[in-house]
């Protein structure tokens, strides 16, 4: 018999399911949360469940935000013809943070990988080439991680952008290599950003 | 080199150990499933951070504490070494059943002078030679057996080497996985450019880097060869390289890191695209060091396909021998030798060519059953222990 009751069991059970949270963590949290004030409680699962319900995806760079347009994409001083391509929402912040880029962006969600079962279709690739020929676009910036399926996933689309003509960048080095652009320092990301190269 | 002190924690049939090792010959005499071969074990696994015989680290942990909430199992090795000291330790722990791992992840934690680690900044610290009955398997055996065998050698005394093998993996992994979804579905067959590139770069470093080795080794082993033969047989080691890779000595002097010479990428290049249709139609990659083969030929005739199983034996030995110098040529200092009950299966020229060689070692754990198989001179000038029930007692003569 289990001395755990099935709801404390239930929570534990979920959380661990989190990314970088393991069986102690997502322990430790759930007895947080029992003696917790109720009214933090409330207030944590209530912004669970408005996570979805309070998001759109932006119809242009597929951001995550809270309206479509998303607020970059609404901005008109940004520069409509530098598109800087990343793999998450995430990796839009880290870039926002060094404030050295006044482009807009472009989510793929992800990066090719097959062994995770993700191609091209399963990523915003080809609304990106839509994107780019639609016109007013003057380069693309590829900021994928500095990873073998970021690399892979600029690559591709290097190639799928190539009969465009249009300019297309990636990152300069300097990123720690196998890193996320999430966790690069600000320094480090707004020096990749203006040592970009030519692909 | 040598291992100064050994503590065991839980780890097989070793409930706790704490021992002190002489800069010498330690000769380990104790009845079948006393622990002799866990003891060797232990610092293999402190060496290469795997275990010689299992394939699952979960079996390390001792049966007797399996019921325990989190039961683990501690090895912590002490190594003196020409560059100085260092205290290495690994931590395995099972932890508790979940609804979608059942048996419990298996956490590794490695830490090199109290500092936490990978497993791939342990390799090199420590290294080892392992000696065992079923060595001649590596000549007999499936040819996987000989490139884990290059692998295995290699990560302990070239650390890029081993990040090149990771690299690699996860390369072969990527590149398999789209070659089966290729065939399964309608898809962009332009992905796979990116991943042939990567394949053909990181193995031609891997196959390069196994070639200059196994030339090396093969210097060695040849003379040894030939003194345990009397002269009699040649022994030749031959690294068939799937990718055909250019001669060895076109190599240009100073490659650049991580990248090989740009012959040898453009040959791995198109090596992989001859091959890429019948890829694409098996659904796995058919060239790359994963598919290379190590041939042991004397006089002209393989000795693992041909051999006796004598002959198999002593080129197995000559290679084993010969790993020794190839490992101390590499990093400067004399690795341990770990024997396990290998002496019964030589016979008595071989084992005495054999001890003779032990001579040169800094230090060498020898397990048997029966110390009557080494000669009284040779006991005489060793350590003795007696392992009884995953126990160790000093034996004195
Ligand atoms: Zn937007």
């Amino acid at each position: 018999m289990s001395l755990t009751p099935g709801p404390v069991g239930r929570l534990i059970e979920e959380l661990s399911r989190l990314p970088g949270i393991g069986p102690k963590t997502a322990s430790r949290l759930t007895f947080y949360m029992l003696r917790a004030p109720e009214a933090q409680v409330i207030a944590l699962a209530d912004a669970i469940r408005g996570l979805r319900a309070g998001t759109v995806l932006c119809s242009t760079c597929f951001n995550i935000a809270e309206h479509d347009p998303c607020p970059v994409c609404a901005d008109q001083e940004r520069d409509r013809g530098l598109i800087c391509v990343v793999e998450e929402p995430l990796d839009v912040l880290a870039i926002e943070r060094t404030r050295r880029f006044r482009g807009v962006y472009h989510v793929l969600h992800g990066a090719l990988s097959p062994v995770d079962g993700i191609g091209p279709d399963e990523l915003k690739m080809r609304e990106l080439v839509e994107r780019v020929r639609s016109g007013g676009v003057r380069e693309v910036l590829l900021a994928t991680n500095p990873t073998m399926e970021g690399d892979a996933t600029a690559m591709y689309l290097a190639r799928q952008l190539a009969p465009t003509g249009i300019r297309v960048t990636r990152l300069a080095m300097g990123l720690p290599v196998g890193g996320d652009l999430e966790y690069a320092d600000e320094v480090t990301l707004g020096e990749a950003l203006e040592g970009r190269r030519d692909v | 080199m040598y291992l100064k002190h050994l503590s065991l924690t839980n780890f097989r049939n070793y409930a706790r150990l704490e021992r002190d090792f002489p800069e010498r010959t330690v000769l380990v005499q104790g009845q079948n499933a006393q622990g002799k071969t866990n003891l060797l074990e232990a610092i293999y696994y402190l060496a290469t951070t795997r275990s010689p015989i299992i394939a699952s680290d979960r079996h390390l942990i001792s049966w007797g504490v399996a019921a325990e909430p989190l039961p683990y199992a501690r090895l912590v090795g002490d190594v003196e070494r020409s560059s100085g000291a260092a205290h290495l330790e690994v931590t395995l722990v099972r932890e508790p059943a979940r609804p979608e791992n059942p048996a419990g992840r298996l956490a590794r934690h490695i830490r090199l002078n109290g500092v936490e680690r990978r497993a791939i900044d342990l390799l090199g610290q420590l290294n080892v030679v392992l000696f065992l009955p079923q060595d001649s398997d590596l000549i007999a055996g499936a040819p996987a057996l000989r490139r884990r065998y290059l692998d295995v050698t290699l990560c302990q005394v070239d650390p890029a080497y081993c990040r090149h093998l990771q690299r690699y993996n996860r390369v072969l992994e990527q590149r398999n996985h789209l070659l089966r979804r290729l065939r399964e579905r309608h898809d962009d067959p332009a992905q796979l450019t990116y991943w042939d590139e990567q394949l053909a770069r990181w193995g031609a470093l891997i196959s390069r880097r196994r070639q200059r080795a196994v030339s090396d080794l093969e210097a060695a082993a040849t003379l040894i060869h030939g003194e345990l033969t009397g002269g009699s047989e040649r022994l030749a080691l031959q690294y068939e390289a799937s990718l055909a890779l250019p001669q060895l000595e076109a190599d240009p002097a100073t490659p650049e890191p991580d990248q090989p010479p740009p012959a040898l990428y453009e040959a791995a290049l198109s090596a992989i695209a001859r091959t890429r249709q019948r890829d694409l139609a098996s659904g796995v990659t058919t060239v790359g060091p994963h598919r290379d083969e190590l041939r042991f030929v004397a006089n002209g005739v393989d000795l693992g396909l041909l051999g006796s199983r004598g002959q198999q034996r002593t080129a197995a030995l000559a290679l084993k021998l010969a790993e020794v110098r190839f490992m101390a040529g590499q990093t400067g200092d004399m690795p341990i030798l770990l024997l396990d009950d290998v002496m019964s299966e030589l016979d008595r020229a071989r084992g005495q060519y054999l001890l003779a060689a032990l001579a040169g070692a800094r230090q060498v754990v020898i397990t048997t059953t029966d110390i009557e198989v080494f000669p009284r001179e040779f006991v005489r000038q060793t350590v003795r222990w007696q392992v009884r029930e995953g126990t160790i007692s000093e034996e004195r003569s």
